[in-house]
């Protein structure tokens, strides 16, 4: 029973990283219908930056427990980049959306090889950093208190999404937007305003999620082109343009890919994307997609 | 009339290009028509129809494949049954992967797409004793119309014979596509690019003329697929990755998707770019990101666009 | 006597005359032909960007030295780096250096595929090419089975060898379960199948009880982890041999898998640097392949290059550059063998082809070689390992040194043949 927990939870784990990608993506794709393939690129530069952040305070003197904070200040500093490359994608805004899929793909080339001219090409860590919070025993299992942090991270990244989404102006507006954006701009929504915070809060629900992920692993050349893969079938299985379908969708991938490699290891290259086609093949649009063609 | 001659002057240079002496640039104009073959079909489903894809790939790697197996496996080593195989494997690939994709449109067919490429790469990389995996499976040096060119070295014969043969092969699918995007077929893509809704409106069965755009797509990558890995000398599941998806498709645009031979000089300024900044720059891919981004912003028609522009003024 | 002007001039002539022709039998004879050109296929982006750069550290060190001492028979050398990728494009500038730069020899590939795609290539081009890694079991015996310019790495399966007969003199009797986590492509299927190979032929007795197949870029195994806490195997073998290694060990570590579970790390040694001692344990057999930067052993040569390595790159030195540095000092080595023999005129490409089987040079590894079938001879390094050091990071408790000839299958044979041939 223990061990079935325990695999479970490591799907868990693994959805919790798998959202924190695909939430960035979702929002900015529902609200400005502008699909980033850097998405995987912004999670690669947070968890960077994030080790950065973290040795820098540490040597600094900053006391060890606290490394979670500066993870977040790390990912939430990078939301500077933000406003200017959602300039640069505002140029083509009225053009085809291929266009916009291009500029976000030129932006996944120069972010990989800035990362790698700024941090080189070996793995890059945090070493001991993720056991400091200690572990929960359940018996045999071990289970590093900072797998929890994750998970709740994630949980309060998409709980936060729907209060801000459902509950707040910023979130009608956005909301509004989404669903008719010339009627948005024409009752007096600042168009330029909404765009380029839209854009920062998803960059930046990529930078928290790869810097807070990072000290369970190690930043990697590459990483974000490896990681746009299971981003795009999580939002093909969720549906475009929906958190909620984030988040199921990372939860089916995480947890399937979990019990492909207990029960049949072979298949599990291969697992997500049997998931994607059989879902496809159910619900062509996604499980929560939205009513845009 | 400017038109033709042009074409005439370029065809031309490109058989003279052995002549020249320099074998190394000679070698990188047989890639040049490879990715030239496959574009013409992505420039139909993209240009022509508005469909974007990016894992076309996967139909290089279906023909790259069905060449390596033809010759390595089962011995066979005319490049005209390896070009015939290869197509109608696409053919048999794009069935279902085109029946699943084209119910979408844009966002999501190059999603979808990239998805399919990137399954079908996970499968070159899984089933190994069909693929040979990480491996790959090594090509046979094709005859040419039976003939072997034994005497020739690699070189001689990259630069040779099957230098003549790419660029019949080329010339000969530029026809081809061009009776196809004239034809009726094409003339409905164009009209489904402009105004889906009105197209059907008229009487145009939007989603099965996207359909077989797909699969001739399709055809002509795996054309194109086979030539790519000859000179290689190995067939790879790199081929099928999203990112060489992506190079195609910056190849497309690089050189102008309106018009028809755009993404031939695409194909020729990112090939011989490439090879340049490689040998300059390690951020070689910093340089093509800043290019692509250009490229979109500031000359969405391509290169083309440039050249047509100051043949009209 | 007097010396009348035009005596002098005559004895200053003759002395000039004199020393003109005794500085032309001293020159260097080749100097003139301008310098050898060494091209370098080196990756520079992706996971195998860290062991390109530290093999062109090794080859970059080389040259600098031979350069320094005159160049080999008085050519300087001048380094053509290109970047390794994927097999096509690889294929391509492997051209560009060989018709375009008209390098003498090639050096550099780590990859399997591109090697596969390279090799024959170099066949075809009539160029030297030396590989510093990735050859397997296919490698050598399909593609070209024989070789006249190619050359390539040890076997990769070396380490797994190596590897399992250290788990079978040091765990016999202590285990009877074991599990497998590997990537998933031909390096790690190769060593997973030797080690059950060699466990067998060592009459361990051990039973699999889980093969896991993560695949190359993965970076997060707790689902892994979780897989092989239920499964409970008494030890595990791993390949790993980039960044995945160290993050597998951490978050074993955490969950508590390293502490009652045996570890054999067969390749890891290549990121020592990133084992922390805060979740690497000791008494894992750990693998460096070709070079252990604290080997107690080490010759004078190569404590030179680690401490030159590290004052340079605040970094400790891996395999990589071992096999970099080879590959130069074993091209300049043939050449002059092959210039000697040639009566001094420099050597054709065939000759220093031949001039290379069986040649053996001092590498940063000690004595370093290729056979008659172009394979490489070298010393492979594992052993226990341990957190007494003065570092962060793991390092060996006693070094065991084996050399190819004990853990590389001979030419000509199979390598389950190979193994079932044994004396145990």
């Amino acid at each position: 029973m223990i061990q079935v927990l325990n695999l479970l939870l490591g799907g868990v784990f693994h959805a919790a990283a798998l959202f924190l990608v695909a939430a960035g993506l979702q929002l900015v794709f529902g609200v400005q219908k502008i699909l980033n393939l850097a998405c995987g690129s912004f999670y690669a530069l947070g968890a960077y930056a994030g080790i950065t952040a973290v040795k820098a305070a540490l040597a600094a003197g900053v006391p060890a427990p606290l490394f979670v904070v500066v993870l977040l200040a790390a990912g939430v500093a990078l939301g500077v980049l933000g406003p200017p490359i959602e300039r640069l994608l505002r140029t083509i805004y009225d053009r085809d959306e291929a266009f916009q899929l291009l500029l976000t793909f030129a932006l996944v080339l120069m972010l990989e090889d800035v990362m790698r001219f700024v941090w080189g090409a070996a793995p890059y860590q945090l070493g001991g950093v993720y056991l400091l919070y200690g572990q929960v025993r359940f018996g045999a299992v071990s289970i590093p208190v900072y797998n929890f942090v994750v998970i709740a991270a994630g949980l309060a990244i998409a709980v936060g999404m729907g209060v801000l989404l459902t509950r707040s102006r910023f979130g009608a507006i956005v909301r509004a937007t989404a669903e008719n954006r010339g009627m948005a701009q024409a009752l007096g929504v600042n168009m330029t305003r909404v765009s380029s915070r839209v854009f920062t809060l998803g960059l930046v629900l990529g930078t928290v999620g790869g810097a807070l992920v990072i000290p369970a692993g190690a930043a990697v050349n590459e990483m974000g082109i490896e990681l746009i893969v299971e981003a795009f079938a999580v939002v093909v299985i969720g549906g475009l343009g929906s958190m909620r379908g984030a988040v199921v969708g990372s939860l089916i991938v995480g947890v399937l890919k979990a019990v492909a490699i207990a029960v049949y290891p072979e298949a599990e290259m291969l697992a997500v994307y049997v998931i994607v086609i059989a879902v496809l093949l159910l619900r062509p649009a996604g499980l929560f997609a939205r009513a845009t063609a | 009339m400017i038109g033709r001659v042009v074409l005439a002057g370029v065809l031309v240079t490109a058989a003279a290009v052995p002549w020249l002496g320099r074998d190394y640039y000679a070698t990188l104009m047989l890639p040049f028509f490879a990715y030239s073959v496959a574009l013409l079909g992505l420039n139909l489903m993209f240009g022509t129809a508005g469909l974007l894809s990016f894992g076309h790939a996967l139909f290089l790697a279906v023909g790259g494949y069905t060449a390596a197996y033809l010759g390595n496996t089962l011995r066979v080593r005319s490049l005209e049954v390896m070009l015939a195989t290869a197509m109608v494997v696409a053919v048999l690939v794009a069935l279902p992967v085109g029946w699943l994709c084209v119910r979408y449109v844009r966002i999501y067919f190059g999603m979808l797409t990239l998805a399919f490429g990137m399954l079908f790469y996970s499968f070159l990389y899984k089933f190994y004793a069909l693929t040979g995996g990480d491996e790959g499976i090594p090509v046979a040096r094709p005859t040419l119309l039976g003939h072997g060119f034994v005497e020739l070295d690699k070189t001689g014969y990259l630069v040779g014979p099957y230098y003549y043969y790419s660029l019949a092969v080329c010339v000969l699918a530029a026809i081809a596509m061009w009776r196809i995007v004239g034809s009726p077929l094409g003339l409905s893509l164009r009209a489904i690019r402009e105004n889906a809704d009105k197209a059907a409106y008229v009487g145009v069965r939007v989603r099965r003329y996207r359909f077989y755009a797909f699969v001739i797509a399709a055809v002509f990558g795996a054309a194109g697929g086979v030539l790519l890995v000859v000179p290689t000398g190995l067939a790879a599941p790199t081929l099928a990755y999203w990112t060489h998806s992506g190079n195609l498709v910056f190849m497309l645009l690089l050189g102008g998707f309106g018009h028809f031979f755009g993404p031939v000089l695409g194909a020729f300024v990112f090939i011989f770019l490439q090879d340049q900044v490689m040998s300059v720059t390690e951020y070689w891919r910093f340089v093509f990101g800043v290019v692509l981004a250009a490229i979109v912003i500031f000359l969405p028609q391509g290169l083309m666009s440039l050249l047509t522009r100051t043949v009209d003024a | 006597m007097r010396t009348t002007r035009r005596d002098f001039l005559k004895i200053s002539g003759a002395t000039a005359v004199a020393s003109a022709i005794a500085r032309l039998h001293t020159t260097p004879a080749f100097a003139q032909a301008g310098p050898v050109k060494i091209g370098v296929l080196a990756a520079k982006a992706g996971v195998t960007a860290p062991v390109g750069e530290s093999g062109l550290r090794g080859t970059q060190w080389a040259v600098d030295r031979i350069n320094a001492a005159g160049g080999i028979l008085g050519r300087k050398i001048e380094l053509v780096v290109e970047e390794e990728s994927n097999p096509k494009d690889t294929v391509e500038r492997f051209r560009k250096l060989v018709l375009q730069a008209k390098v003498d020899v090639v050096t550099g590939v780590i990859s399997t595929g591109v090697g596969l795609a390279i090799g024959p290539a170099a066949e075809e081009e009539k160029r030297l090419l030396l590989m510093w890694d990735g050859t397997t079991q296919k490698g050598v015996e399909e593609t070209i089975p024989k070789p006249r310019y190619a050359f390539r790495s040890v076997d990769n399966e070396a380490e797994a060898v190596m590897a399992s007969i250290l788990t079978a003199r040091h765990f016999k009797g202590k285990i009877k379960t074991v599990a497998g986590i590997n990537n998933d492509y031909s390096y790690g299927r190769d060593n997973w199948a030797a080690f059950l190979a060699i466990m067998k032929k060592h009459g361990m007795n051990v039973t699999s009880v889980a093969e896991l197949w993560p695949k190359l870029g993965e970076t997060n195994f707790t689902s892994h982890v979780a897989t092989l806490q239920q499964a409970k195997p008494d030890l595990i073998f791993c390949s790993f041999w980039s960044g995945d290694a160290p993050i597998l060990l951490k978050q074993a570590h955490a969950a508590g898998l390293t502490a009652g579970t045996k570890l054999v790390m067969t390749t890891a040694g290549g990121v020592h640097e990133q084992l922390k001692k805060a979740f690497a344990p000791e008494g894992m057999i750990l693998g460096y392949n070709s070079l252990y930067f604290e080997d107690p052993k080490a010759s004078a040569l190569s404590k030179e290059f680690t401490r030159w390595h590290q004052e340079k790159f605040k970094e400790w030195p891996n395999y990589e550059s071992d096999h970099g540095y080879f590959t130069v000092v074993a091209y300049k080595a043939a050449v002059e063998k092959a210039a000697k023999a040639g009566g001094g005129k420099w050597p054709t490409v065939e000759q220093v082809a031949e001039a290379l089987e069986g040649i053996e040079v001092e590498s940063l590894s000690g004595k370093r070689g290729y056979r008659a079938d172009h394979i490489m001879e070298a010393t492979y390094f594992q052993g226990l390992s341990t957190h007494k050091n003065k570092h962060d990071f793991v390092t060996l408790d006693s070094v065991e040194a084996m050399s190819t000839k004990q853990i590389q299958k001979p030419s000509g044979m199979g390598l389950y043949d190979w193994i079932n041939s044994w004396n145990v």
